[in-house]
């Protein structure tokens, strides 16, 4: 009756129920991640959004990776704001401003009843402390050399600021549409990565190094409280990772995805590739040490720049998400010309004939690049063929990030080297004097020359508003005639979203904007 | 005794400051530096210098090794460049979440192995001892990189039953189910070399003792084939596979680093990642040294122990 094979049978049974309940019992991981699914627009939920790198807190006035312009796209705002499509200000924390006619000062009022995520009312001392906090170089503001040309800040009432600057300049607007405005009380813990406390839509709640930054939705955003609850960003270093929670719907929204990658996804049902391709766009190019014998020579550096051929490398590496350029410019530049941006042509043949008038023969020439970056040993290797087939032999020199920066920031390249640069989506001006590589009185190519220098500076020190198109134009001239360093093209930066997630949007900092996103 | 530990403690104290200035120097000779890396391409020298003064990087490099031991020696790690917080508490959340996942994957090899192992030590030349070979081989010599994506690819993306990476929202205490599904694939993916070790090396055990005379005896006065390998043959074969997963535990931590790239895991292997990546000397000064000191204080416990159990070695070095 009570024998032991119908005890173990009970038993048995016992355990497998008691697992079965304890298994119902369990919340799927994957559902509180992807927080289900649905067809209809909905209030609140929490985006999931996937990066491939990680915070770095002292970093947080650059837009060098995408964690830091996800975090002051949520949290942050500018005074200003440029649409687009074009560089027409258009009202964020100022509503409106006035130039001086000598445009050596710009008053702004600010708006009304807007608070920090502390509570705190937003005040012009809040703008004094920001635009100094971005000039100081510790921060590394990228526009650093226009916020040292203001000299005064002026702040006669809490709702009105006056900026006085050490002589007109042509890129305010860039600045105070890139600055974002910091909470003086906290701004110390900034750098710790603590806390980030600015009067935007989405308030810092956490960041665990290597793991996630979480936001929450604030409930006093002078826009509007946003749809979303909150947004929680995972940080997922390895591609292929970061591709399967992508795919697996555990993030909806994923940010450093690889071109090659991209493309492959895009045909996944429920998943569409966002390019940033308005007013966002970056630039790759080929930069020349002119230092360098042979390559200081005009006639061998527009043959590289004739031997390149950049539909392919548009096509091949970038996956067509950008298009060839000889300046760089892209097409909504107020600076962009069609007949100068086609300046130079795949044209092997008139490589030849430059490099034939150079008469004598190019030594080898280096070629530096982040060996770990697809995308740059791809066009390395393209650059080196093109090259190699006008006559011009190349040496590929993959070293890592680390010691790519330093050699450009210390002009130490030993002959060409190849990345990206940004910034040709703002007033021109702002390319030749905060983009290092394109600095005319100092950049990583050693390249100098007065008429350089005086067409940067014609295009700068004007009045901000001030259409200049001669002064554009001119300095167009000036890049192709030195061909210090050669474009490739203008390529874009890609989000790759589920479709569950809508109305995602960004910033011409290439910052994310999630202000009226949704779940579905 | 006393004499022996002041004769053997000033040693490991020269090794441990020996491997202090070897850490410090080697990491400044690696090219690049954490102001550049800080900096970003477009920052101006002036930048850079600015950066270099406020991390202290531009003090002369003895006063950077003195500073930098003088902390250790006051229980302050330093600050990391580019996390900006304390390294004392980057290390303990690493570790932490290192040690979670080396442990989950420990349990499992142990696991599979004690199930595995004695069911491949009494079926030979079955469908089960081909079948058991066949995971044996494919375990040992898959690497971890490829059964992590193929895990992720199969669990996490085409049917979509665990996470595919990361660690809980809420943290690892927070609620052990969402944990355990967050660790599973992981903790597999770490686990599954060291348990197929674990399995062929208790089999080949197991089948040793199999053919010894007190087997036999049992058989033949009729005891269970089961209980002769489960009550007597196990228990003779765990010591010897007790050593081999001591050994294996090293190669799971090793292990782990790699691990926690592809799940995003965050522990000490990518913390080490990414310090070495971006100059963020202080973490992995750190880390290296802590590991060297562990390695130093195992190293002296165990001449003391020895010391302490035979008097030789102690009178030998005082002669």
């Amino acid at each position: 009756m009570n024998s032991p094979l119908r005890r173990r049978a009970v038993l048995r049974g016992v355990a497998a129920t008691a697992l079965l309940l304890a298994t119902a019992a369990c919340q799927s991981a994957v559902d509180a991640q992807s927080g289900g699914a649905g067809s209809t627009p909905k209030q609140g939920g929490v985006a999931e959004v996937g990066v491939n790198v990680d915070l770095v807190p002292g970093n947080v006035l650059t837009n060098s990776n995408v964690s830091i312009t996800t975090v002051v796209g949520l949290v942050y705002e500018p005074l200003i704001r440029y649409g687009k499509d074009d560089l027409k200000p258009q009202p964020a924390l100022a509503t409106e401003w006035t130039a001086a006619p000598d445009g050596t000062s710009l008053t702004l009022e600010l708006r009304r009843g807007v608070k920090f995520h502390t509570g705190r009312p937003f005040t012009s001392e809040d703008v004094k402390f920001s635009l100094q906090t971005y000039a100081d170089p510790k921060w590394n503001g990228q526009l650093r050399s226009t916020a040292t040309a203001i000299t005064a800040i002026e702040t006669p009432s809490p709702t009105e600021v006056t900026l006085r600057l050490a002589h007109p300049v042509s890129n305010l607007f860039d600045l105070l549409d890139t600055a974002p405005i910091l909470d003086s009380e906290t701004a110390a813990d900034i750098g710790t990565g603590k806390r980030f406390v600015g009067t935007g839509p989405f308030k810092f709640d956490q960041w665990r190094p290597n793991t996630d930054l979480t936001f929450s939705r604030n409930p006093d955003y002078w826009g509007g409280p946003a749809h979303l609850d909150g947004v929680h960003v995972r940080v997922i270093p390895d591609g292929q990772s970061l591709l399967s929670a992508l795919k697996s719907g555990q993030v909806q929204l994923a940010r450093g995805v690889g071109y090659r990658d991209a493309e492959s996804v895009a045909n996944t049902p429920g998943v569409t590739v966002k390019p940033l391709d308005r007013g966002a766009e970056l630039q790759a190019y080929v930069g020349i040490n002119v230092s360098v014998p042979g390559l200081d020579d005009p006639r061998v550096r527009q043959a590289i720049g004739f031997a390149l051929d950049r539909e392919r490398i548009i096509k091949k590496v970038f996956r067509g998400a950008g298009y060839p350029t000889s300046l760089p410019w892209p097409k909504g530049s107020p600076a962009f010309d069609a007949a100068r941006n086609g300046h130079f042509t795949h044209d092997p043949a008139k490589a030849q004939a430059l490099l034939a008038e150079h008469g004598q023969p190019v030594p080898i020439v280096p070629l530096t690049y982040v060996g770990t970056d697809n995308v740059a040993a791809s066009v390395a290797q393209i650059v080196q063929n093109d090259l190699s087939r006008v006559g011009i032999t190349v040496e590929l020199r993959p070293v890592d990030s680390t010691q790519f920066v330093k050699q450009l920031i210390g002009a130490q390249f030993p002959g060409l080297w190849t990345t990206t640069h940004s910034w040709a989506q703002f007033t021109p001006s702002t390319l030749a004097v905060s983009a290092y590589p394109f600095n005319a009185r100092r950049n990583a190519s050693h390249f100098t020359a007065d008429t350089y220098t005086a067409a940067a500076d014609e295009a700068w020190q004007v009045p901000v508003g001030g259409d200049t198109p001669a002064a554009y134009a001119e300095l167009s001239k000036q890049l192709l005639d030195g061909s210090f360093l050669t474009e490739i093209g203008v390529v874009f930066e890609q989000l790759v979203l589920r479709d569950a997630l809508h109305d995602v949007d960004y910033t011409r900092r290439r910052e994310l904007d999630l202000g009226k996103a949704y779940l579905s | 005794m006393t004499r022996y530990l002041l004769r053997r403690v000033p040693s490991a104290v020269a090794v441990l400051w020996l491997a202090s200035v070897l850490v410090f120097l080697v990491l400044r000779a690696v090219p690049g530096d954490a102001a550049s890396a800080l900096a970003g391409p477009d920052a101006t020298p002036d930048v850079v210098a600015a950066i270099r003064h406020d991390l202290g990087l531009d003090l002369p490099v003895a006063e950077q090794y003195a500073r930098w031991v003088g902390g250790l020696l006051s229980a302050d790690l330093g600050r990391s460049y580019l996390v900006g917080g304390d390294i004392a508490d980057l290390v303990a959340d690493g570790l932490a979440n290192t040690l979670t996942l080396t442990l989950a994957a420990l349990l499992l090899a142990v696991l599979v192995a004690l199930v595995l192992g004695p069911l491949w030590a009494v079926s030979r030349g079955g469908w089960l001892d081909r079948a058991l070979t066949a995971f044996h081989t494919a375990a040992v010599a898959l690497p971890t990189f490829a059964t992590g994506v193929l895990l992720i690819l199969v669990f996490g993306v085409v049917f979509r039953l665990l996470p595919t990476g990361g660690v809980p929202p809420g943290g690892l205490l927070d609620r052990v189910d969402i944990t355990a599904q967050y660790l599973l694939m992981p903790a597999v993916c770490l686990a599954l070399p060291v348990s197929a070790v674990l399995t062929g090396f208790l089999a080949e055990t197991l089948r040793a003792e199999l053919r010894q005379d007190y087997v036999l005896t049992a058989l033949a006065a009729g005891v269970s084939r089961r209980s002769v390998v489960f009550g007597h043959t196990l228990r003779n074969a765990l010591p010897v596979t007790m050593t081999a997963l001591g050994l294996q535990t090293g190669a799971l931590l090793g292990g782990a680093v790699l691990v926690e790239s592809i799940f995003a895991w965050p522990g000490l292997g990518l913390l080490v990642e990414q310090g070495i990546t971006r100059r963020d000397y202080p973490v992995v000064q750190v880390l290296l040294m802590l590991s060297v000191a562990v390695f130093v204080v195992i190293q002296l416990l165990t001449d003391v122990a020895h010391a302490w159990l035979d008097p030789r070695v102690r009178l030998g070095g005082a002669r």
